[in-house]
């Protein structure tokens, strides 16, 4: 399989160098891959995550996803616009728009006409099994439906890669369930999934798994993952 | 979802805020609207009091700070209407007097012959004769009640009602005329007149003669057009003024109230500017955002601003004391500055919370708590 991601001797830090949120990762992930990434509070988890999405620059080291050298490139916008979908614990949805309006964010910068948008998030909101709910806004939603726009979101562009931080910590185990079998789907796809968290359950889903701890990656399990 | 529909909706989402947001500027866009027109109205009856009938200009007395205030000698009329290229003169004098619940009533006085000249249109009646007769202006007749046969009462003095006219210049048309003589006597300025209205001979040369009458005459100031009126009446002057510095004060104010506002809402957001940033939003569209959040709750206070202006001056010229002085002039210049204030006050005070939202780092915006 072709890789997709890979990182060498990764360091990040903050505070002037006091703080070293990553300390040397190395890590290599193939194309439709689907990885966890396990580690207490504070192991850099999310750090290294905000970096392979183009979130935030290493200090040094380096880092390609996509055939996008991240230390180099310029506009990271772009890159974070087409390459890759991002789902938070907290879904962050604009509260004053619909499930539907919410999905067509993203696609705002790729200037795609207004009706094929539409279109295009009608389409992702059936794949996450809310076709009955496109014209809620997130009030009017459970934790899991929530989550659910926000994933149908993260795919507006067509990205490759998801990045997918603690995507079940806000959920109760049947939502959480759910939120995990689409990811599931969505890999079956060739998408790339690369998931943090700090819930072995949810982080046996995948097919490999990495421990994290104090900035750097101390173990790696391969797994049958359970589908 | 269009990117302007985000906009609206973003605006919406504290609608108390954005409400009261909005009703700080519309109170400086209300202001600026009533001054305007109020300033449009003194300064276009002013220009229909100076360039009245067939007159192509006006002489007045020099110097002065209020148009009233000038006191020309009659004689000089004479003189005027001597000067080659002039075809004549009629010098006018005007007093104002309290008549039946308005205190501001103007009061003409003109010869007779001069009425044609003075831009009168007799519409009813005719004109005066005797000392005691006096012509109404046509809507001073009706806000008046006033009809030919009528009595008019003027400090004591009994005037009858002989005819009814219209000039078209609403300080004459709510007023009334009597003889020249019988105002001097009245006012007390007898052999003086206030203004002298000058009509030329076809193909005379406005300038050349305007500037002869100044250079022989240096008491005297001649106005030829409404940009003129400035050398008789310093007050339009110092409106003027008064109206720039309500705009510059209202942008002032509606700025910071603008600025406080967006700064609250980036702060409220952060965590989705974050997510925004995190989709790919560049930091352009990001600042077009928030700028386009203030720009159109300005937009807002214009229309909300206008609308208080209009009602908040009809509310004030309904007034006694003020009714029949100034007629207010709305135009499309008025309104236009009106919306140039409000969207420079949106563009400036949105301007800084726009560029501190768009700096935001992504990764730093989506750990805000």
């Amino acid at each position: 399989m072709d890789r997709i991601i890979s990182t060498r001797n990764l360091v990040k830090t903050f505070e002037g160098g006091l703080v070293k949120a990553l300390n040397g990762v190395n890590l290599e992930v193939s194309e439709g891959e689907f990885i966890a990434i396990m580690g207490p509070s504070g192991c850099g988890k999310s750090t290294l995550l905000h970096i392979l999405g183009g979130l935030d620059r290493p200090t040094s080291g380096e880092v390609m996803v996509d055939e996008v050298d991240l230390c180099k490139a310029r506009n990271l916008d772009n890159f974070r616009a087409r390459k890759i979908g991002f789902v938070f614990q907290m879904h962050n949805l604009i509260p004053v728009l619909t499930a539907c309006e919410n999905v067509q964010i993203p696609m705002l910068e790729l200037k795609l006409p207004s009706k094929e948008r539409k279109e295009k998030a009608e389409k992702l909101l059936v794949l996450v099994g809310l076709e009955d709910r496109k014209d809620f806004v997130p009030t009017k939603l459970s934790g899991g439906e929530r989550q659910k726009v926000a994933i149908a979101r993260a795919l507006a562009n067509g990205p490759k890669i998801l990045l997918v931080d603690e995507p079940t910590g806000n959920l109760d185990s049947a939502s959480g369930h759910e939120v995990i079998q689409i990811f599931q789907r969505l890999n079956k796809d060739r998408r790339t999934i690369v998931l943090v968290s700090h819930d072995k359950d949810i982080a046996e889903h995948a097919s490999v798994i990495y421990y994290m701890s104090d900035g750097k990656i101390l173990e790696k399990t391969k797994r049958q993952a359970t589908h | 979802m269009r990117f302007l529909t985000l906009i609206l909706k973003n605006i919406l989402r504290r609608k108390t805020r954005s409400a009261f947001t909005v009703l700080g500027i519309s109170i400086g866009i209300a202001t600026i609207i009533a001054l305007g027109a109020l300033m449009k109205g003194v300064t276009s009856g002013m220009e229909g009091v100076l360039k009245t009938g067939k007159a192509d200009f006006s002489v007045a007395q020099s110097g002065i700070a209020d148009f009233s205030f000038s006191r020309i000698n009659e004689n000089r009329t004479g003189e005027i209407q001597a000067l080659e290229g002039v075809k004549k003169a009629a010098g006018v004098l005007m007093g104002i007097y309290p008549i039946e619940g308005n205190p501001y009533v103007f009061i003409w006085g003109v010869k007779n012959e001069d009425l044609q000249m003075f831009g009168v249109n007799i519409v009813n009646g005719s004109s005066f004769s005797q000392e005691h007769e006096l012509i109404i202006g046509e809507v001073a007749s009706k806000d008046m009640g006033k009809k030919v046969g009528d009595k008019l009462v003027l400090r004591q003095e009994e005037f009858n009602i002989t005819g009814v006219f219209e000039t078209g210049s609403i300080y004459q048309d709510k007023g009334a005329a009597l003889s020249l003589k019988k105002l001097q006597e009245m006012e007390k300025k007898e052999g003086y007149v206030m203004v002298i209205y000058v009509e030329l001979e076809e193909g005379a040369n406005l300038e050349e003669i305007c500037q002869r009458i100044e250079e022989r005459f240096p008491d005297l100031v001649t106005i030829k057009s409404a940009s003129e009126l400035g050398k008789v009446d310093r007050g339009l002057e110092i409106m003027d003024a008064a109206s720039l510095a309500v705009s510059f004060l209202a942008i002032l104010i509606g700025g910071v109230g603008v600025t406080n506002t967006m700064m609250m809402s980036i702060y409220e957001r952060t965590r989705e500017i974050g997510v925004l940033r995190a989709v790919g939003w560049r930091r352009k569209r990001i600042l077009s955002m928030i700028l386009g959040e203030s720009i159109l709750l300005c937009v807002f206070s214009v229309l909300i601003g206008s609308l208080f202006g209009v009602v908040g001056v009809k509310l004030l010229t309904i007034q006694p004391l003020i009714r029949g002085i100034i007629e207010p002039m709305y135009t499309m210049d008025t309104f236009g500055r009106a919306f140039v204030v409000a969207f420079a006050v949106g563009l400036i005070g949105g301007l800084y919370p726009a560029y501190r939202a768009s700096k935001l780092s992504p990764s730093e915006a989506l750990r805000y708590e």
